[in-house]
């Protein structure tokens, strides 16, 4: 993965955003379909934005990619389930953890499934893949360099 | 029972002399971190990026700290007692925002510092971009940002500390400056960041305690459900009374946006030691989340009291906290969380005093191509200037604070996402395109935020003028960065440019 392609997958995932707020200037307001450019777009920016960060020369290293991947998969699927299952949040609806079934899946899929992978894969990855005793070694030479 | 509104609490604390107790005993806490910073506050280093650094857990808590202003204690929750959980996408994307930030700025920003010894977010775009206008700009947004968060934190603080000691507002209000100019003036950043991690730890205290508390109060969340759903359909639906676009847009804002909060980025600055950040993300989300378990539970726990009869309806959704903490919690938690509320808004107001005062001091004179001799001197007498404005601005007009405290997120997302975020990411960018994303974010927020304000228009449900600001501000950062490509390569510093690919 390069980040070529998330630097366009970024942008894209801008334009999904920005196609759904221009459909909510239509007379007679946005159609219902329009949530999902932000359902899709939304994680696709933050996701992307993070495969941009986490690039280095060119590269998005394997652990960065897969945990970033997988929190994209995680979100659209929540907001997507939650778009498409129909209403039951009245008397006697199903709960799930205590909420009604779509609410759960959002806030327990958005709000709490990431904290379980993506900042343990961030530290997994730092040592080799984000900041090496070698890269600060050469930023620190630079800065000297610099100076000198 | 009869409801406990914010403003009425005083005569309420009087018959709880704990409440007193626990908020006096955080000031003199809060004292004695800011005694021994003056101490320690010799240079301008010192007063913008507490000298010679700090730890990752004291990072890592100070920035959720000043992420969380009083909103998250008061307003959060009174915005999930009115609209139900569709408030609660504002916070959803705190799971991922911390590792987000982490990957996107956190080591660029803190090998940035350890290259050019940049001390403020405008002295990284303008490192990046070799642009002092750039640099002089995003220090403008920032100034006209933060005056209206001061001055909604500091009517916050005074509207509490007038509901517990009977100070009345005007004074509430200039105590509660004077309190946070007394340790950010002498102390800086060191006071600042290490009052920070004891506000920090207090705000974590007392949500986890009053989670339990809600979880107690209707039978847990499944009893809390229940009997909400018996009462109203789509209060808990999974955007509660918003539209799914509205719910959606603030996942949106408040997620992206997290990329342009200067208050909190500055803080990676600090950091003693760049390769500690690799815990920064586990100790930032599980702090944030513990946190925000108020923000979520109270408005939930309120309305779920309402609808079971035990509490008559709000007559303001603001005052769900005090309801709750006075009516189902001891008098010694009710303290912990009026300590908390002042403890988000006084960690906030501190940070933006000195993020203030260093684009005052630094970054605007640097635009213009000078140079202050004794920045630790021309700081502290910025703080102080702005301070002062911040609060007569809260005392005199209601109306106005309302209206700049509504856009100041916003406007640091519109404004430093593209050329921050994707600047420092990003090699094709230029700083034409990032001047022109940065006027952009200031241009497009300032006119819609008044024209909606003063209804001259509306904007379409589910469109808000941050969403709109902040999309507009990206794609005319890379239209106008892929116009003027072929200068891209030229304004990119060769120390700026490692920083950049390591």
């Amino acid at each position: 993965m390069s980040t070529r392609f998330a630097l366009s997958a970024f942008v894209a995932s801008c334009l999904c955003i920005a196609g759904a707020y221009a459909l909510a200037f239509l007379p007679g307001g946005a159609p219902p379909w329009a949530s999902w450019g932000i359902a899709l777009g939304a994680p696709g920016a933050l996701a992307t934005i993070m495969l941009l960060g986490a690039s280095r020369g060119g590269r998005i290293p394997a652990t960065a990619a897969v945990a970033i991947v997988l929190t994209f998969v995680v979100l659209t699927l929540a907001f997507g389930i939650a778009l498409l299952l129909p209403a039951a949040e009245g008397a006697g609806g199903p709960l799930l953890l205590g909420l009604p079934l779509r609410t759960a899946i959002v806030i327990y899929g958005v709000g709490i499934t990431p904290l379980f992978f993506l900042p343990a894969a961030y530290a997994a990855a730092f040592d080799a893949e984000t900041l090496t005793e070698a890269d600060l070694e050469r930023v620190r030479r630079a800065a000297a360099e610099r100076v000198a | 029972m009869s409801g406990w509104p914010l403003a009425e609490a005083a005569t309420v604390a009087q018959r709880h002399p704990a409440i007193i107790t626990v908020a006096a005993l955080y000031f003199a806490g809060v004292a004695a971190i800011a005694l021994w910073a003056t101490r320690r506050t010799h240079s301008a280093a010192d007063y913008f990026v507490a000298g010679k650094g700090i730890g990752i857990v004291t990072l890592a808590v100070a920035a959720m700290a000043s992420t969380l202003s009083g909103f998250a204690f008061i307003g959060g929750p009174g915005l999930v007692y009115s609209v139900g959980t569709g408030a609660v996408f504002i916070v959803l994307s705190a799971a991922v925002t911390s590792t987000m930030v982490a990957w996107v700025l956190a080591k660029r920003l803190r090998l940035l510092r350890e290259v050019r010894g940049v001390f403020t977010i405008p002295d990284a775009i303008g490192a990046r971009f070799g642009s002092p206008a750039a640099q002089g700009l995003a220090a403008a947004a920032i100034l006209v940002a933060i005056i209206g968060y001061m001055a909604t934190n500091f009517l916050a603080l005074g509207l509490v500390i007038d509901a517990l000691f009977g100070t009345g507002l005007t004074a509430g209000v200039w105590i509660a400056m004077l309190l946070t100019l007394s340790y950010t003036l002498t102390g800086g950043m060191l006071a600042g960041v290490y009052t920070d991690l004891f506000e920090g730890l207090v705000k974590t205290a007392a949500s986890l305690t009053v989670f339990w508390f809600v979880l107690r109060s209707s039978g847990g969340l499944p009893g809390i459900s229940r009997a909400i759903m018996a009462v109203d359909a789509t209060f808990l639906g999974p955007w509660g009374k918003m539209s799914s676009l509205s719910a959606l847009s603030l996942f949106f804002v408040f997620g992206l946006g997290s990329l342009g909060q200067p208050h909190v980025l500055h803080k990676f600055y600090m950091l003693r030691d760049p390769r500690k950040l690799k815990w920064y993300p586990l100790i930032m989300s599980l702090a944030m989340t513990m946190t925000l378990l108020l923000f979520v539970g109270v408005g939930l726990a309120v309305r779920a009291l309402v609808a079971e009869g035990r509490v008559p309806p709000l007559a303001r959704p603001d005052d769900a906290t005090a309801t709750f903490v006075l009516g189902f919690t001891p008098s010694v938690v009710a303290g912990i969380v009026f300590a908390g509320v002042i403890a988000a808004g006084m960690s906030t107001v501190n940070s933006f005093m000195n993020i203030g005062a260093a684009a005052l001091t630094h970054d605007l004179p640097i635009a213009f191509g000078r140079r202050i001799r004794d920045e630790l001197r021309w700081g502290r007498l910025w703080t102080l200037v702005l301070s002062v404005i911040a609060a007569a601005v809260a005392q005199a007009s209601g109306t106005l604070v309302a209206f700049l405290g509504i856009f100041g997120y916003g406007l640091f997302a519109a404004t430093l996402v593209p050329s921050l975020a994707i600047g420092l990411n990003w090699k094709g960018a230029t700083r034409e395109g990032a001047i022109a994303s940065i006027a952009t974010g200031l241009v497009l927020t300032l006119m819609v935020e008044t024209l909606v304000y003063f209804r001259v228009f509306s904007l379409p449900v589910g469109v808000s003028t941050s969403g709109l600001s902040l999309i507009l501000s990206v794609l005319v950062f890379f239209a106008v960065s892929r116009l003027t490509r072929a200068r891209a390569a030229t304004q990119l510093a060769p120390d700026v440019a490692l920083v950049m690919e390591v």
